[in-house]
């Protein structure tokens, strides 16, 4: 009896550890799509530069973010989201989820890379890219592609791999950019006529695995366990400084792109913590941050990481944001039909 | 004078305790009522958003509203069908593996004399004790496109993602639960049958085919069913090895968080539910028949193996051991050694977890799962004995409901959480109370069956006694079966405690931005690429898992030598 009730001490010890310590701090609570290794880092930073906010924040995937705000539409759990991909958030502003909000410093990003109504500003653009194993390539004798194009040669069966466009915002960008550049007149036509779709069925001859994630597909061919790796580029010099034997490639066609950008959630708790946030995120010392790992920031004047070619260097495929966004439903709708098995 | 005054104490006592009486009648109903509104809140209101959210238009209960359009189109669109075939097929053949291994080794551990049977006995149990991810991951790293044995040993293409990953590590996942019930129902068959029938002159083969193998038929049923209930309902192993193979569970998840459908999410639990249940009623059904097939005369006494069946069973055991150790071996490893299979040097790099959860949401599961023991422990202690009472209320009932939570996938449990329980008015949403009574409830029918069976075996002339003696429901409850009950008391709290640091399934719909837990943090890092932090993820809980069996073990071993010193306990 007497060790039970040291169990029920115990037990409300473990209750009072829950609660936590009374904070004087304001909290503030994020959801961001940021890839987890560079979230860890801002976070760090984040807590040096506002001392006063108690940053509570979780890493979903770019689709699990928005499921999860669309379920708590009428509890908001959320303040804001940080970093999370503008097609997604486009979709989410009709709904009216997003507060508008300027933050401090909004004048300094360049209208591009910002909604004119305040609804979101973007913090960095990231571009498709392709990651290569050179001890695979070398190993099978295999050539080193230059474009999509060159991904139909029946040599890479089965050792593509790709993320899937339906969890991860990568996949999406690939898929749309080729829904854009493969047919110039896909804003005229229903998404499910597009040329480029017979381009994604050879393609889907030779792909290895659609993926949920899209950094995934670079890291598990850095492992060897594909020969080619459709991702994004900042995997790549992350891997590249591990020493994974590897090597990018960014499409000839163009590079797909996308924004990563801020808002502020309709219903935010702690509306006046997120702003304070949300000024911090768009600050030039946060850019600077962003920009270790980041392709390119959309503060003027800060240059990517160094082992990265520079962002005007790029060809990038020509992103269209709002048809993207409008048909976003479409389009893995009818990707989904085709190549999930 | 004297006895004046003694006969006055007396009228006096008898009193107080006749309004205690009056107040003990009250206390199994309201106990009853209790747990039933815990079983209606938290268990049948969040399946019923579901089932609301997948016929009714945008989960309005309305006539007009009625639609079948969303069954309609999962039954229509040829890639989510699919997830059900897959689901039916993953899950049909692993029940036929798992029922024939464990049947075999279960075999082999109590009617041969082959040696090391305490060994086996703990091996078989040791993938309770990992998150059902474990399997995936040693056999992505065993056997994977860049796998130890395939690409470095073989040099072959071939690889294990698909349906063939997943069965494979469905049935090392499997094998303890279908392992528990085999043992038990052949431990338990008079053995002295398959004597009489070999001395009356009948072959070995007849003797399994004709006496074995049917003294026994309830257990492998039994078996089997919750093979194939663990198996359809679970998220962990299909999301991490299965590639593009979707099964049900999986499906749930890519319609919610991809695609935003909450409708086809909840359509897809329902269709879920359907073989869950299914499997559920049957086992339920047939737990209660064996009990009439277990004899009093059964004995312990094997008579000694054959050597060539011996050497037989013996080496099968083996194999069946060494696979599960060598996937903790493969985990464990892969989590200290710096690029698995390339560079084998050691490092502690990977357990600098590169996410935000980190070592944080280590330290949240391990509370998370101390306070889930003891609340899921005693809840189920006392809901048991509102059963086991002599006067009991609404027993069948209770009963019914509280064996449900079984049956119900841990996914569409959360699905549901999040349908029911998202409202301002519920302050427990987004706390860490949400999913501590999500995996109460998630795993409250073991909980209240051991509760039970425990109970049964105390002497009832104790409460007798103590209830003659003036001892009200309240203070039989807590100074005579709740003292006695302590080495039960203890499973429970391992089983919750274990669940709780391994669940998947019924929590990754309820994580958030202040609750991280780890076995979520695993499949983060695992799709995210890190597969040796989700290794060392894994690793920690593990360990962390085994420290606690050890404390509660060395504890158990007291409590149970007071308990046999009281000898109070039936045998």
């Amino acid at each position: 009896m007497k060790r039970i009730s040291t169990f029920f001490i115990l037990t409300l010890a473990a209750l009072s550890c829950l609660a936590g310590p009374i904070m004087a701090k304001e909290t503030v609570v994020v959801y961001t799509s940021l890839e987890n290794e560079e979230v860890v880092e801002y976070i760090k930073q984040a807590k040096e530069e506002l001392p006063d906010l108690d940053i509570q924040a979780i890493r979903l995937s770019t689709g699990e973010l928005g499921a999860r705000i669309l379920a708590e539409k009428n509890n908001p759990q959320a303040d804001c989201v940080w970093g999370w991909a503008v097609t997604n958030l486009e979709e989410f502003v009709p709904r009216k989820m997003i507060k508008p909000y300027k933050p401090a410093g909004w004048d300094k990003i360049p209208a591009h890379f910002k909604d004119p109504g305040g609804n979101w500003t973007a913090i960095d653009l990231y571009a498709a890219a392709f990651v290569i194993n050179t001890k695979t390539i070398e190993k099978k004798k295999l050539p080193t592609p230059k474009g999509w194009k060159d991904l139909l040669n029946p040599a890479y069966k089965d050792k593509l791999i790709m993320p899937n466009p339906a969890s991860s915002g990568t996949g999406f960008l690939q898929v749309a950019s080729l829904l854009e550049m493969f047919d110039p007149d896909y804003k005229s036509k229903p998404v499910e006529e597009n040329n480029a779709w017979d381009f994604l069925k050879k393609l889907d001859a030779n792909m290895g695995q659609y993926i949920k994630s899209g950094s995934k597909p670079a890291k598990l061919t850095a492992a060897g366990e594909y020969a080619i790796g459709c991702s994004f580029a900042y995997v790549y010099s992350s891997l590249k400084k591990k020493g994974f034997p590897v090597a990018m490639v960014l499409p000839e066609e163009g590079a797909g792109f996308e924004l990563e950008a801020n808002a502020l959630l309709e219903g935010a708790r702690h509306e006046a913590a997120a702003k304070k946030f949300l000024d911090w995120a768009i600050s030039k010392s946060a850019m600077n941050g962003y920009a270790k790992f980041k392709l390119g920031v959309t503060y003027p004047g800060i240059p990517g990481p160094a082992d990265m070619p520079a962002l005007d260097t790029i060809k990038l495929a020509p992103m269209d944001f709002p048809w993207q966004s409008k048909n976003r439903s479409k389009i893995l709708e009818v990707w989904s039909n085709l190549f999930l098995h | 004078m004297n006895s004046q005054q003694r006969q006055d104490t007396t009228l006096k006592d008898y009193t107080v305790s006749s309004a205690r009486m009056e107040f003990d009648k009250f206390i199994v109903p309201t106990v009853t009522l209790f747990i039933l509104a815990l079983l209606f809140f938290f268990m049948l209101f969040p399946l019923w958003m579901i089932l609301k959210l997948s016929f009714f238009k945008g989960g309005v209960l309305a006539l007009d509203n009625f639609t079948l359009s969303h069954f309609k189109q999962y039954f229509t669109t040829a890639y989510t069908l699919r997830s059900l075939w897959h689901s039916l097929y993953i899950s049909g053949f692993t029940t036929l593996i798992v029922t024939v291994l464990i049947f075999f080794f279960a075999y082999a551990l109590t009617r041969t004399t082959i040696a090391n049977k305490t060994f086996f006995k703990n091996i078989i149990m040791m993938p309770l004790v990992a998150p059902s991810i474990v399997q995936a991951l040693a056999l992505i790293y065993l056997f994977g496109r860049n796998g130890l044995i395939t690409s470095h040993f073989f040099e072959t293409d071939w690889n294990i993602y698909g349906a063939t990953g997943i069965i494979v590590s469905e049935v090392l996942y499997c094998l303890p639960h279908a392992f528990v019930i085999l043992f038990t129902t052949l431990s338990a068959v008079d053995i002295r049958l398959d004597e009489a029938a070999e001395s009356l002159g009948a072959s070995p083969f007849k003797v399994f085919t004709k006496i074995t193998l049917p003294s026994a038929k309830y257990g492998i049923i039994s078996a089997a069913a919750l093979t194939f209930n663990l198996t359809i309902t679970d998220f962990g192993n299909p999301v991490v090895i299965g590639g593009n193979y979707s099964v049900l569970a999986t499906e749930i998840y890519a319609q919610v968080t991809n695609l935003y459908r909450f409708d086809l999410g909840a359509t897809i639990s329902i269709i879920l539910l359907i073989p869950s249940l299914g499997a559920f009623m049957l086992n339920y059904y047939i737990s209660r028949k064996s009990f009439s097939m277990i004899s009093g005369a059964a004995r312990p006494f094997i008579p000694p193996t054959r050597p060539l069946k011996k050497f037989l069973y013996s080496s099968f055991c083996y194999t069946v051991a060494l696979s599960i150790i060598l996937i903790f071996a493969t985990v464990i490893i892969g989590s200290f050694v710096k690029t698995w299979p390339y560079d084998w040097s050691l490092t502690l790099e990977h357990y600098k977890f590169p996410s935000i959860g980190g070592y944080s949401a280590l330290w949240t599961s391990l509370w998370i799962s101390l306070i889930v023991g003891v609340v899921g422990s005693f809840v189920t202690l006392v809901a048991a004995y509102a059963m086991e009472t002599r006067r009991p209320y609404l027993k069948q009932i209770v009963y019914f409901f509280s064996v449900m939570p079984a049956a119900i996938p841990g996914l569409v449990m959360g699905l549901g959480y999040i349908l029911a329980f998202n409202k301002p008015y519920y302050w427990f949403y987004g706390t860490p109370w949400i999913v501590v009574i999500n995996i109460v409830i998630c795993n409250f029918t073991l909980g209240i069956l051991s509760s039970i069976t425990n109970l049964k075996n105390i002497d009832p002339s104790i409460e007798e006694a103590s209830i003659s003696l003036g001892g009200d429901t309240l203070s039989t409850f807590f100074k005579i079966i709740f003292p006695l009950s302590r080495v039960a008391f203890i499973q429970n709290f391992t089983y919750f405690f274990m669940r709780s640091m391994t669940t998947i399934s019924a929590v990754i719909f309820l994580v958030s931005a202040t609750v991280h837990l780890a076995a979520i943090e695993i499949i983060m890092l695992d799709n995210d690429g890190w597969t040796a932090s989700a290794n060392a993820m894994c690793t920690c809980i593990i360990a962390i898992v085994f420290v606690m069996l050890g404390l509660l073990h060395l504890f158990n071993k007291r409590v149970g030598n007071d308990a046999q010193n009281t000898s109070l306990i039936n045998p």
